[in-house]
């Protein structure tokens, strides 16, 4: 019983010092620096103002609408086009894997995803600027549709395909294509779920390659105008806690309502019995 | 004939936009990169840029600032490792344990909510928290009678805070790998040991620990390559400072990069690429192929 009880005061006390941080930014985001300043511990507002929500309107010459959509629209539209172009490319590679071709495509990928990222983001600014494709939509998008977990969830889930089922199919004369979308796809609609899912909470967290790809802050998402505020304003602590709860609530709501899917596809594969 | 041909050009043209993106932007940007190593900065991004062979790689080996955040790197990772590693092996097998009944599914969401929470905002967070004059840390090490902390603004404490910053967004994954391979162990050999007189430290030791091995295995390497590329948590909360004690190699590169030397950051970002590459083949040899994916290629493909 004792040691029942202790290790709940544990755990607590171990899921308390990982949530405080949500709890101050919050926090942050309601109280005014002298409040702040002369209680740093208070636990809940001296009164509730959205007056930093206010403020945030303007950040660092990017309004703050643009931001949220910029993210919105830039990680919706990757993550659509991470799924489709994955998916593809994943079935083409699993169903052949011995074409010389897809075996040089599979190993260029994950040369690809080896390298170290934030270093791939330099040369990556070159060629956008050889594309012309340099502080648009285009680019960023494009950029943050290929991403490793997704080729990984994609490629695991086909190769477990029972070759029957598609013997099965040919053999009634269906084509590659009918097979594909009237057989395959139908069956993994559950790890396109979690694919889209997983991507959308990657791509909405990222802000090195949006920022290098970007030319003008227009472009900027949720998370790279934050870093920017965070590095300029310097003491408009509200306004930054602000933009950071902003930044954080979606991914957030996302994973509760979704957090079987995502712990699984995030693990998928790492032990097997 | 003709259908057979095309059965097979099918795949070719669904792999087709997959092809195009990994050549646009992986091995063209790769190959840029390295070649931009071996050329003098100031011509790099030129038509004709002029090659220098080793000249780059000699510069930033001689170079003491180069050198130290190369140290700096490897014990941050050695540390970072064991603390992340280490915390989430007792978390994962307290979660675990017969103790916990009630509340593990919150237990666990509340320790991996960090994973999905965007780094940036994370440890903007974080870098206040461990504020002088803002700070709830502080504050709060005061009101026990501790003395303060210099978080990020003392050379002495600035790598232990963004440690602390990392375990927080990164320590969630490792418990859950655990908790994976906990949940596959067979608790009758625990159970038997129990009878046959076995202590828990015993049982702990020759009954759980090895039927972990493949998460420990997994985690170590995976973390080994995370923290080796330590980047964005030194963006947001030190700048590499204070005196360069958080200048990482990848934050080095940057700078370097920043500055305009093409040339010597493309050949750090080559030299880490080697470090981490090194690290995959040997973990690569020693395991069969079908973990190849977890416990080599998966990390690798971490982002910063």
């Amino acid at each position: 019983m004792v040691a029942r009880v202790a290790a709940y005061v544990f755990a607590c006390l171990i899921s308390v010092l990982f949530l405080y941080p949500y709890l101050w930014m919050v926090l942050g985001a309601f109280r005014s620096t002298q409040e702040i300043l002369s209680a740093p511990l208070r636990l809940w507002p001296e009164h509730v103002s959205f007056e930093a929500f206010r403020s945030i309107a303007d950040v660092g010459g990017l309004s703050f609408m643009r931001a949220l959509l910029n993210s919105v629209g830039i990680t919706a539209v990757s993550s659509v086009l991470a799924v489709v172009v994955t998916a593809l490319g994943a079935y083409a590679l699993t169903r052949r894997p011995d074409a010389l071709a897809f075996r040089l495509l599979r190993g260029g990928f994950l040369l690809t995803m080896m390298y170290p990222y934030m270093l791939l983001v330099i040369p990556v600014y070159i060629v956008m600027y050889k594309l012309g494709l340099l502080g648009g939509y285009t680019g960023i998008v494009l950029f943050l549709a290929l991403g490793p977990v997704q080729f990984f969830l994609f490629e695991q889930f086909f190769r477990t395909l029972p070759n029957e089922v598609i013997e099965a199919a040919t053999i009634d004369g269906a084509d590659e294509t009918t097979i594909l979308f009237r057989i395959v796809l139908p069956m993994a609609r559950p790890v396109v779920a979690t694919v889209a899912i997983i991507t959308f909470l990657l791509n909405w967290a990222q802000w090195f390659p949006v920022m290098v790809i970007s030319a003008t802050p227009d472009t900027y998402t949720l998370p790279v105008a934050l870093l920017n505020v965070n590095g300029e304003l310097g003491t408009d602590f509200q306004g930054i806690m602000a933009l950071a709860v902003v930044t954080t609530i979606p991914p957030v709501l996302l994973f509760l309502v979704a957090q079987r899917r995502v712990m699984g596809g995030m693990t998928e594969g790492a032990v097997k019995g | 004939m003709g259908k057979m041909l095309d059965r097979e050009a099918v795949f070719y043209l669904f792999a087709l936009p997959f092809a195009v993106l990994t050549l646009l932007f992986g091995l063209w940007p790769i190959l840029l990169s390295i070649e931009v190593s071996f050329t003098a900065s100031a011509t790099a991004l030129k038509p004709m840029p002029a090659f220098v062979g080793l000249a780059n790689y000699a510069a930033i080996l001689a170079d003491p600032v180069f050198l130290a955040s190369l140290w700096h790197t490897l014990l941050y990772t050695v540390l970072a490792v064991a603390a992340n590693v280490g915390f989430a092996l007792g978390y994962a097998i307290l979660l675990d344990s017969a103790l916990i009944q009630r509340g593990r599914t919150l237990l666990k969401l509340a320790v991996f909510l960090p994973v999905v929470t965007p780094d940036i905002a994370g440890y903007v967070v974080w870098r206040w928290l461990f504020d002088q004059s803002f700070g709830a840390l502080n504050a709060a090490l005061k009101v026990v009678g501790l003395p303060g902390f210099g978080g990020i603004a003392s050379p002495a404490t600035a790598m232990l805070s963004i440690l602390i910053a990392e375990l927080w967004h990164h320590a969630g994954f490792y418990v859950l790998i655990f908790l994976a391979n906990l949940a596959v162990c067979d608790k009758a050999l625990s159970e038997a040991a129990d009878i046959d007189g076995a202590n828990r430290w015993q049982r702990f030791v020759s009954v759980i620990l090895p039927q972990l091995r493949p998460a420990i295995t997994i985690n170590l390497v995976y973390a080994l390559i995370q923290f080796l590329k330590t980047f964005s948590v030194v963006v947001v909360m030190t700048k590499g400072g204070p005196n360069d004690a958080t200048n990482f190699i990848s934050y080095a590169a940057w700078q370097m990069f920043d500055q305009g030397e093409y040339g010597q950051a493309t050949a750090m970002a080559t030299v880490l690429f080697g470090v981490v590459i090194l690290i995959g083949l040997g973990t690569y040899r020693a395991t069969d192929r079908g973990r190849a994916w977890w416990l080599v290629l998966r990390p690798m493909c971490l982002p910063a």
